[in-house]
């Protein structure tokens, strides 16, 4: 923390200069975007297998976390700074646009990965875990949502506040734009403008019945490019006097709301993130496999063995092609058809991702 | 709790809040000081109980792990305590020799 502040110091100052490495962005086509340790951003064109740009975050401090794209495909917005940063890189110069350092004097601010930009782009809401600094002891604030305008420049400051539940990871923005969904121990929806909760559903507390208390690592904010989020989550299941691991989708239709649950194997292996077909009949999800699930019959449909473990999946919007990254340096390129590797793009130096999100993009 | 016995004043404190009924005060700390509220399994030994579902290599998990404090013991903190200890060395695979151990600060 104390090596954090000089650097946000130093970051505001440097933030025009955000270099841009390779090409600028050109619009009118699909890119993914992923980030590299220790400050980059990438922009990749999955076309022709290529890196599009490289982007150097100022105030980085070493770490990228959850990626956001502005609507329009022209910001993506980036947490970093070992959590306390939100940058908005302009894909097309490559220079910063948008900051807030969540942290100030006397008060640090993590923000565990949740946040999201409204459809229209006009506003950033972020998770924020507040903590005090006292000479002798560190004082727990309660956590709270923060509303941002994205056009507040590189020392934004939230226009409003409201109360937030504990063990948030995840921001969704409902496409409407009037609400939220915050996804932890429970699925909860609130208001954007009053920071109302409008609902709340068990995830933690779910009723499936014979189900365990379920598991989820749900980091990784897709949901392109259907408009419904799928996470794998794990639970046990009690059958007469056997309790049998088992493997299933949650799915949350931001659009309609619609949340469900569905078991597709006794767990044989582990998955760490899934992305939803353009037709939703199967998900497909990564970690040192690559699975294929039938959506429809709620089975596992295909698996084969990864090179190495993969945090992140995404699919092309023609749901012809996967995309899946994170971890190490390199990004895959395989056929939904025949879940066979068509390319791997190597990062230059080889930059671990770590837990950047893969997402993708449609340029205008 | 019958089973811990307190040995010093402010666990004594604690049973005495417990028998108030006053524990729910207890605020936990999330991912504030550096440790994360983790307690998994993962790190040495899968979800399976063996080892062939830990990440692929051991090496592609020492960031993920690292820079959330997910498994703050068998990994350093860079989220908060160490934030250093990855600096320079950008590559799981290629740098993992330079990456010491740390110590706390005394």
């Amino acid at each position: 923390m104390a090596a954090s502040r000089p650097l946000q110091t130093v970051a505001r100052s440097l933030a025009a200069l955000a270099l841009a490495v390779v090409a600028p962005v050109a619009l009118g086509r699909e890119l993914l975007l992923t980030g590299a340790k220790p400050d980059r951003l990438i922009v990749i064109d999955p076309a022709t297998r290529s890196i599009q740009s490289t982007f150097h975050i100022p105030g980085a401090n070493g770490s990228l976390f959850t990626i956001v794209p502005s609507p329009d495909g022209r910001i993506a917005y980036v947490l970093v700074n070992r959590m306390e940063s939100i940058v908005g890189i302009d894909l097309k110069s490559g220079k910063s646009v948008f900051r807030a350092d969540l942290s100030r004097p006397g008060e640090r601010v993590k923000d565990f990965g949740g946040f999201a930009v409204t459809p229209d782009g006009k506003e950033l809401l972020a998770y924020e875990l507040p903590v005090l600094l006292k000479p002798n002891e560190y004082q727990v604030q309660e956590p709270r949502f923060s509303v941002f305008n994205t056009k507040a420049g590189l020392q934004a400051q939230p226009v409003r506040s409201f109360a937030a539940p504990r063990r948030v990871h995840m921001l969704l923005m409902r496409p409407s734009g009037r609400s939220f969904y915050a996804l932890g121990f429970e699925l909860y929806e609130y208001d954007l403008h009053s920071g109302k909760l409008l609902g709340q559903r068990g995830i933690q507390h779910w009723t499936l019945a014979a189900h365990s208390q379920p598991d989820m690592l749900a980091f990784w904010p897709v949901s392109e490019p259907t408009g419904v989020f799928v996470t794998p989550l794990y639970s046990e299941v009690t059958t007469g006097d056997n309790k049998v691991p088992r493997t299933g989708l949650m799915s949350l239709d931001l659009n309609s709301g619609a949340l469900d649950f569905q078991d597709f194997e006794d767990s044989a292996a582990l998955i760490f993130s899934t992305v939803l077909s353009p037709d939703r009949k199967r998900a497909f999800g990564v970690y040192s496999t690559l699975s294929e699930v039938d959506v429809e019959h709620h089975t596992l449909a295909r698996r084969k063995p990864l090179d190495h473990t993969y945090y992140s999946v995404n699919i092309s919007a023609d749901g012809r092609e996967l995309y899946i990254g994170g971890t190490m340096c390199d990004v895959g390129f395989y056929d939904t058809a025949t879940l066979e590797r068509t390319a791997n793009l190597k990062l230059p130096d080889c930059p671990d991702q770590s837990l950047a999100s893969l997402r993708v993009i449609q340029t205008r | 709790m019958s089973e811990l016995k307190p040995t010093n004043r402010k666990a004594q404190l604690l049973l005495q809040a417990a028998d108030a009924g006053h524990l729910a005060e207890v605020v936990a700390m999330d991912t504030v000081a550096g440790c994360s509220t983790t307690f998994d399994p993962g790190w040495e030994v899968d979800v399976f109980g063996g080892v062939a579902s830990l990440c692929q290599p051991m090496e592609a998990d020492l960031y993920g792990c690292s820079d959330p404090c997910w498994w703050p013991a068998q990994v350093p903190d860079t989220m908060s305590t160490y934030p250093d200890w990855d600096a320079g060395k950008p590559s799981g695979q290629n740098d993992w020799r330079e990456l010491d151990a740390v110590f706390p600060k005394k």
